[in-house]
């Protein structure tokens, strides 16, 4: 029954995904994704909140399959500038730099990078089956959730993106707040109040969620890294010899499983997704290797694992999103915009409503990574040569695209200069070493919160203990607690100090 | 004189002046009741968090200590927020033609690595793309040149 089920819904998503348009979206969003991969200092929630205007004309399910593909395919490209020149073309490939880019040095930049490539492949297709398992029996979870579970979940949610973050726990607490409370200006909905909108009518309806995420990510990202420009120096632009030898192969198998495994599970997490993942993956390797004072060295399982593991984080980190409506991290929330403008609330009825849109997703990924495989072994070459362009110049086309970006949302010159604003922010938080992401979070997760406490109250009558009544809200609530005193014990601390060092 | 300040007194006290002023501006906002919470209810909460975690972090780094702040990349931040702000200003009143260029060349002059005859084929270029893709691809409402008088 489950299984029959499972494969017609596969199939229905077979058919909204094959259909010419959405296989030429899926590819655009492909080749975007390995495109800002390989270049560093271009990721993909500036790339998304880009696109998001753009995405405006498109049909939703197509909108939707391009902006995903660029996430994933963000995994994939990122490897291969990690591996070529030592730099992460992503964040989530910086840990890819220490044995990829050895390998590259000892003339194993071939194997290197089909292995990486390999490995994404196969993480991809089990994620895509992951997501489609579990989120049938989630989404039914959810629509047993009343306002207080609600609640309880996103604070979960939060405390999570508090423990993953790396650096000070104080600094992301902090973060959270502030994102909270930056995501509370505006048009209180509830009763029509204004609040810290200092007059400016601009205010009125809130800070938008681009003009923020692309500030703090794109305009600051600019600044911090046209103070230090980083060298790229090619190993050498023509790689040779794509095909890992056997040895290769047999090595890299079970690091590309545990790899997987591990990536799927983090990637579920609020907070999780394709950074932690590859970070994790690595270390988990190394404490797996009988020789782990190799690693750093060449070795071909600190490729396939951290790779493997992104890609599937990646990916996995669209379950929270599709079946509650909650964004685990930037890129999701991003997404949770792109469905916002076609008119779709985010939510465990988005499932049974558009059928059509959820499935067709899940399956495009399918092919989607497909597609990259292709675009990534056989034309190598190509991506190699976006390297060559200096980011001076890459600096002022991202400008230019995200005034324009911005812009277009609303055709308001006023919200270009709100990217000015964080952008400025933004690089106050990096020199402060605060983490951005909690604060979007936040942001996000803010208002929501604020209308499930208030439906809460409502509902019992200004009783505030419902929420430990409730079993559901209950266990997240005890969840949150445990995990919070879990992280201020002093060996835990250590360790998750040491497993952001490497 | 050299001024170092520690990167976390520095974090904290961003922490608290967030946390005050989030207070001091929404003393007035009403509270409501327990069944039906007014407007400054959440705001109220997040606020003392923040005054609290800024203490937090202060206390942390009497103890612990804490890393200097990095000197502060004055170039880059003054003209790439020049640059966006320019494109703000212009992009209604003279047109996408004037708006990418001031802008593009104030994001030029942010790092001393910029080569000029490297930098004016490629600003050519980027015009072309802005204006083709844009205006005529996408159809934006925004003209190329400048329009009508820019004081109307």
């Amino acid at each position: 029954m489950e299984i029959a089920g499972l494969l017609a819904n596969l199939g229905l998503g077979f058919s909204v995904a094959v259909s010419l348009q959405n296989l030429l979206w899926c590819l655009a969003g492909a080749v975007i994704g390995t495109a800002i991969g390989v270049l560093p200092g271009v990721g993909p929630v500036a790339t998304m909140a880009l696109l998001l205007p753009v995405t405006y004309v498109l049909p939703a399910e197509g909108a939707l399959i391009m902006l995903a593909g660029i996430y994933y395919g963000a995994q994939y490209g990122g490897s291969t500038t990690a591996i070529l020149v030592n730099l992460p073309g992503e964040s989530s490939s910086v840990v890819t730099t220490l044995d990829g880019y050895q390998m590259a040095r000892q003339g194993r930049a071939g194997p290197a990078l089909a292995i990486a490539a390999l490995g994404s492949f196969f993480a991809g297709c089990v994620a895509t089956v992951a997501i489609a398992l579990a989120a049938p029996p989630l989404t039914r979870l959810a629509q047993q959730f009343t306002p207080p579970d609600y609640f309880s979940l996103m604070t979960l949610g939060l405390v999570f993106a508090i423990v993953l973050a790396r650096g000070s726990v104080l600094k992301a607490f902090g973060m959270v707040f502030l994102g909270m409370l930056l995501g509370l200006i505006g048009t209180d909905v509830n009763t029509g109040n204004l609040r810290y909108t200092f007059g400016i009518s601009d205010l009125f309806d809130g800070i938008g969620f681009v003009p923020l995420a692309m500030g703090v990510f794109g305009i600051a990202e600019i600044i911090a890294n046209l103070t230090n420009p980083e060298r790229a120096d090619l190993v050498s632009s023509k790689v040779s010899g794509l095909l890992p030898t056997r040895e290769d192969m047999q090595r890299s198998i079970a690091p590309i499983l545990r790899g997987t495994v591990l990536g799927g599970l983090l990637g579920i997490l609020p907070g999780g997704g394709a950074i932690l993942a590859s970070f994790s993956a690595y270390t988990l390797e190394k404490k797996f290797s009988r020789t782990p004072e190799k690693f750093g060295t060449g070795m071909i399982e600190g490729v396939a694992a951290p790779e493997s593991a992104n890609n599937a984080a990646a990916q996995t980190s669209f379950i929270p999103m599709l079946t509650l409506g909650i964004p685990s991290n930037a890129v999701m929330a991003m997404m949770i915009g792109g469905m916002m403008i076609h008119g779709i609330v985010p939510g465990p009825q988005v499932m049974e409503q558009r059928p059509g849109l959820f499935w067709g997703m899940i399956v495009s990924m399918w092919f989607g990574n497909l597609m990259l495989i292709v675009l990534n072994l056989p034309l190598i070459g190509i991506w190699v040569r976006l390297l060559l362009v200096p980011y001076r110049l890459l600096a002022i086309a991202i400008l230019f695209f995200c005034c324009i970006g911005v812009y277009s949302l609303n055709n308001s010159a006023n919200e270009v200069l709100m990217i000015a604003v964080f952008g400025l922010f933004g690089y106050l938080l990096m020199k402060l070493d605060f983490e951005p992401a909690p604060l979007l979070l936040g942001f996000l997760l803010g208002p929501m919160m604020e209308v499930y406490m208030r439906r809460t109250m409502l509902l019992s009558r200004g009783d505030p203990w419902v929420f430990i009544q409730r079993p559901l809200s209950l266990c997240f609530l005890v969840l949150a607690a445990l995990l919070l005193a879990f992280i201020v014990l002093p060996n835990v601390r250590k360790a998750r100090e040491a497993a952001f060092q490497e | 004189m050299r001024m170092s300040v520690s990167q976390d007194f520095a974090a904290g006290l961003l922490l608290l002046a967030f946390g005050v002023a989030g207070l001091w501006i929404g003393a007035d906002y009403p509270m409501g009741t327990a069944q039906r919470p007014g407007t400054g209810v959440l705001p109220m909460i997040l606020s003392w968090c923040l005054v609290g975690t800024g203490v937090l972090l202060w206390i942390k780094t009497a103890i612990a200590g804490s890393a200097r702040l990095t000197p502060w990349a004055w170039r880059p931040a003054i003209l790439i927020t020049l640059a966006t702000v320019a494109f703000a200003l212009l992009v209604d009143r003279l047109g996408l033609l004037v708006a990418m260029l001031v802008s593009m060349t104030f994001a030029a002059l942010g790092t001393p690595e910029t080569r000029w005859r490297e930098y004016i084929p490629f600003a050519l270029l980027m015009l072309a793309l802005g204006v083709g893709l844009f205006i005529y691809a996408l159809g934006m409402p925004i003209t190329a040149l400048p329009a009508g008088y820019p004081w109307k």
